[in-house]
């Protein structure tokens, strides 16, 4: 109980200090912040499989405060993670205290910071410190970052930082991360180019990982995908320094734009790639049209044995990722595919993206009063290609040899993932509005979740919105998942009253009508209610969460089930 | 031990807090940080240069994965053309997609016919600094670059509260 008090009573102080409400500006220096609680009263049900859990009141909980005055900044934040939402525990997002704080200066020629921060290099093929705190996500270094504009159109970043692990402490930590990137702006620095619509950008980066390796490494203790192993690895035979460069361009012309990125990575033997000496590359390209009315978007990505992290034993969700792959399909936010969502695969995938914006024209046959939106999406990715070298085959093991030859465009053996998809979005008067969408998904169970084949199903969802008067709306979700693979089909509806800005209620239910077990064609309701007042958001819920994975922007972790009474606060002042 | 430490946190902050707040009575409103984000080009934008020549402005953090987002920005753009004649607003949506999906944006825009200055926060460094928790999150400035209202999440209608702030602020 003592720990349950604990947990509400600094709960309720973080809120009532935070809810201080209104800006704290005195002359040139400001004072301000965010405050985030997602709490959640845990029930068991084993149906769904959610489990007794050890403490049923669990909550994650934050304040960031920030503070400026001109040039100058600092900031720091406060986590509270000590009984954390079950699937943040899984995680092992767990603990308490301040991981986040810094001191910022900058004029026009220089900016410096100490202590921790987040960046990103290019697209982040080689470097990116980001968080994400639905996901749990937070690689942001511990060091300094300095930024130099010496010319106009000219910038160079350079960093030095370790990398935050959950709440593991940085004491003892024997690895870091350091980098330097430039990028010039072309048309910045020839005016005439910019003048006749011309933009253009170089830069590159150079990123490079120091960990101490100073005892030989017990493969054997980290089995594989090969099962015969040869021991160890002799310490002089692990590079302690691991490199990474890209280089990147982009180039626009009026509607036009083309970006590309290109990153190697030196050897890197880690327990992700099986510790192969080989190099590891990727490449990242997209091209884009646009007018009014119109728009069209393509790219590529190609990456393998890019999975760089601050130590080489770990492998686990992102935990000590320095770069980000990003995951290029279209990002869905329908309920009933979160459990198919592509995660971006790092060390093995090659694929492309199509996407096209059309609006059919107001005041048109088709388009109606208000126009007619229509995007069309298309996405494949497959494993790379990889054969196995003459050394790894007589060895009959990967380990310490190159592991394998890839020919660079050819598309590996195996589907990952494909979408197809349209979505159609009208307005027929001020108070209704359609949005209708279907896609066929193929998503590889198997390399992605570690289940058996394949899943492939039909999604249909469609999203009716009727004003009552101009603030009171019912908005109408349903969706159909028709699949014979994986646990089958499911309906999906949901019906949600709001009262503009403040009220929001809904209930919704998705029923997994088609598992093949009939014990489990079981319904996951949900009731919830929100109230918003400016930038504060309390929001309540009761239901049920099927086991999965949740993902945001290709980054995934694993969901479980849970039952339960959920409490969100977040607010910023 | 950490307890004791996590309170003497608590107390710090809300003292500070607190005393701010009394010391507020002439209030000032804040103005925007000074972030580097990037134009739709892919050029550096200081968002100090975030302006309308002494008329209102709105700011929207929004992202292509973010319905509530898209469909706020979709009714407000039913009704700009009219917001902007009668009240000289100007709105600047600055999307938090990152690397996945920045590429997508302007043909995502220009697709929708969107008349909104778009800018790019690709790595989260504006939605920081300005203490956003979520988006959709809206914020509108005065002539002076004051935020002096701010909202997040979007349900339908909320749009017009936004035109209503607006026009009391231009004396309509």
């Amino acid at each position: 109980m003592r720990k349950h008090l604990s947990l509400i009573i600094s709960v309720i102080l973080l809120f009532s200090l935070s809810s201080v409400q209104g800006q704290h500006q005195l002359g040139n220096s400001r004072i301000s912040g965010d405050f985030g609680f997602n709490g959640m009263y845990y029930m068991p049900d084993s149906l769904i499989g959610a489990e007794k859990v050890d403490s049923k009141v669990r909550a994650n909980a934050f304040i960031n405060l920030l503070y400026s005055n001109g040039g100058f900044s600092a900031g720091v934040r406060y986590e509270y993670y000590q009984f954390p939402l079950i699937d943040f525990e899984k995680i092992q997002y767990q603990g308490q205290g301040v991981r986040y704080f810094f001191a910022d200066y900058k004029n026009k020629f220089i900016q410096v910071t100490a202590g921790n921060f987040y960046e990103q290099f290019g697209n982040g093929l080689a470097l990116r410190a980001y968080e994400d705190r639905q996901l749990g996500v937070d690689n942001s270094l511990l060091g300094a970052r300095v930024k130099v504009t010496p010319y106009k159109g000219i910038t160079i970043k350079g960093v030095w930082g370790i990398e935050r692990l959950n709440f593991e402490s940085y004491l003892g930590r024997r690895d870091f991360v350091r980098g330097l990137d430039g990028e010039v702006s072309l048309g910045e620095l020839i005016p005439k180019m910019q003048e006749k619509g011309f933009t253009a950008n170089i830069g590159a980066s150079f990123v490079s990982k120091f960990e101490k390796a100073d005892e030989a490494i017990n493969a054997t203790l980290y089995p594989g995908t090969d099962s015969t192993c040869n021991g160890e690895i002799p310490a002089d035979k692990i590079p302690q320094n691991t490199p990474i460069w890209a280089t990147r361009l982009s180039f626009g012309y009026k509607g036009f734009r083309l970006d590309g990125e290109y990153a190697q990575k030196m050897q890197d033997p880690n327990v992700s790639n099986d510790f192969i000496y080989k190099k590891g590359d990727a490449l990242f390209l997209s091209a884009t049209y646009s007018m009014k009315g119109f728009g069209v978007a393509a790219s590529f990505i190609r990456s393998d044995n890019m999975d760089f992290r601050s130590q080489r034993m770990v492998r686990q969700n992102t935990w000590l990722c320095i770069n980000n792959i990003p995951a290029i399909n279209r990002q869905y936010s329908y309920q009933l595919i979160s459990n198919y969502s592509f995660a971006s695969q790092p060390n093995s995938q090659i694929g492309a993206q199509l996407q096209i914006n059309y609006k059919i024209p107001k005041k048109t046959k088709l388009g109606g009063k208000y126009g007619t939106d229509l995007t069309f999406n298309y996405s494949r990715f497959h494993n790379t290609d990889q054969q196995p070298v003459a050394l790894a085959t007589e060895l009959g093991t990967v380990r310490g040899t190159e592991g394998y030859t890839s020919s660079f465009f050819k598309f590996g053996p195996d589907l990952l993932y494909q979408d197809v998809g349209l979505e159609i979005s009208h307005r027929f008067t001020k108070a209704w509005k359609w949005i209708l969408a279907y896609n066929y998904i193929t998503y590889n169970l198997e390399i992605l979740q570690g289940h058996n084949g394949m899943m492939r199903g039909h999604l249909v969802a469609s999203d009716l919105q009727y004003k009552v008067t101009p603030k009171h709306a019912l908005r109408l979700e349903l969706q159909h998942l028709y699949t014979k693979d994986d646990e089958g089909s499911h309906i999906y509806g949901m019906l949600e009253y709001s009262i503009s800005p403040k009220w929001f209620i809904s209930v919704g239910d998705d029923w997994n009508y088609g598992n093949p077990d009939p014990t489990h064609r079981l319904h996951y309701f949900n009731i919830s209610g929100a109230f918003v007042w400016n930038t504060t958001r309390i929001a309540l819920n009761f239901g049920k969460t099927k086991e999965g994975i949740l993902c945001i922007g290709g980054v995934c972790r694993a969901v479980p089930a849970s039952y339960g009474v959920g409490l969100s606060i977040t607010t910023s002042f | 031990m950490k307890k004791i430490l996590f309170f003497a946190f608590l107390m710090v902050a809300s003292v500070t807090l607190f005393a701010q707040e009394t010391l507020e009575k002439d209030k000032h409103y804040a103005k925007l940080p000074a972030i580097d984000i990037q134009t739709l080009d892919g050029q550096i934008f200081n968002t100090s240069n975030i302006q309308n020549d002494g008329k209102p402005i709105i700011i929207s953090l929004w992202a292509t994965w973010c319905k509530p987002c898209i469909a706020e920005l979709t009714a407000i753009a039913d009704e700009y053309e009219d917001w902007v004649e009668e009240t000289g607003v100007k709105l600047y949506a600055i999307s938090i997609d990152d690397a996945k999906t920045s590429a997508r944006v302007a043909p995502f825009v220009n697709g929708r016919g969107w008349e909104y200055t778009v800018l790019l926060d690709v790595n989260s460094d504006f939605k920081r600094a300005m203490n956003v928790n979520d988006v959709p999150y809206l914020c509108i400035l005065n002539g002076n670059g004051e935020i002096v209202w701010q909202h997040t999440s979007y349900a339908p209608g909320g749009e017009e509260e936004v035109f209503e702030i607006i026009k009391k602020m231009v004396g309509k």
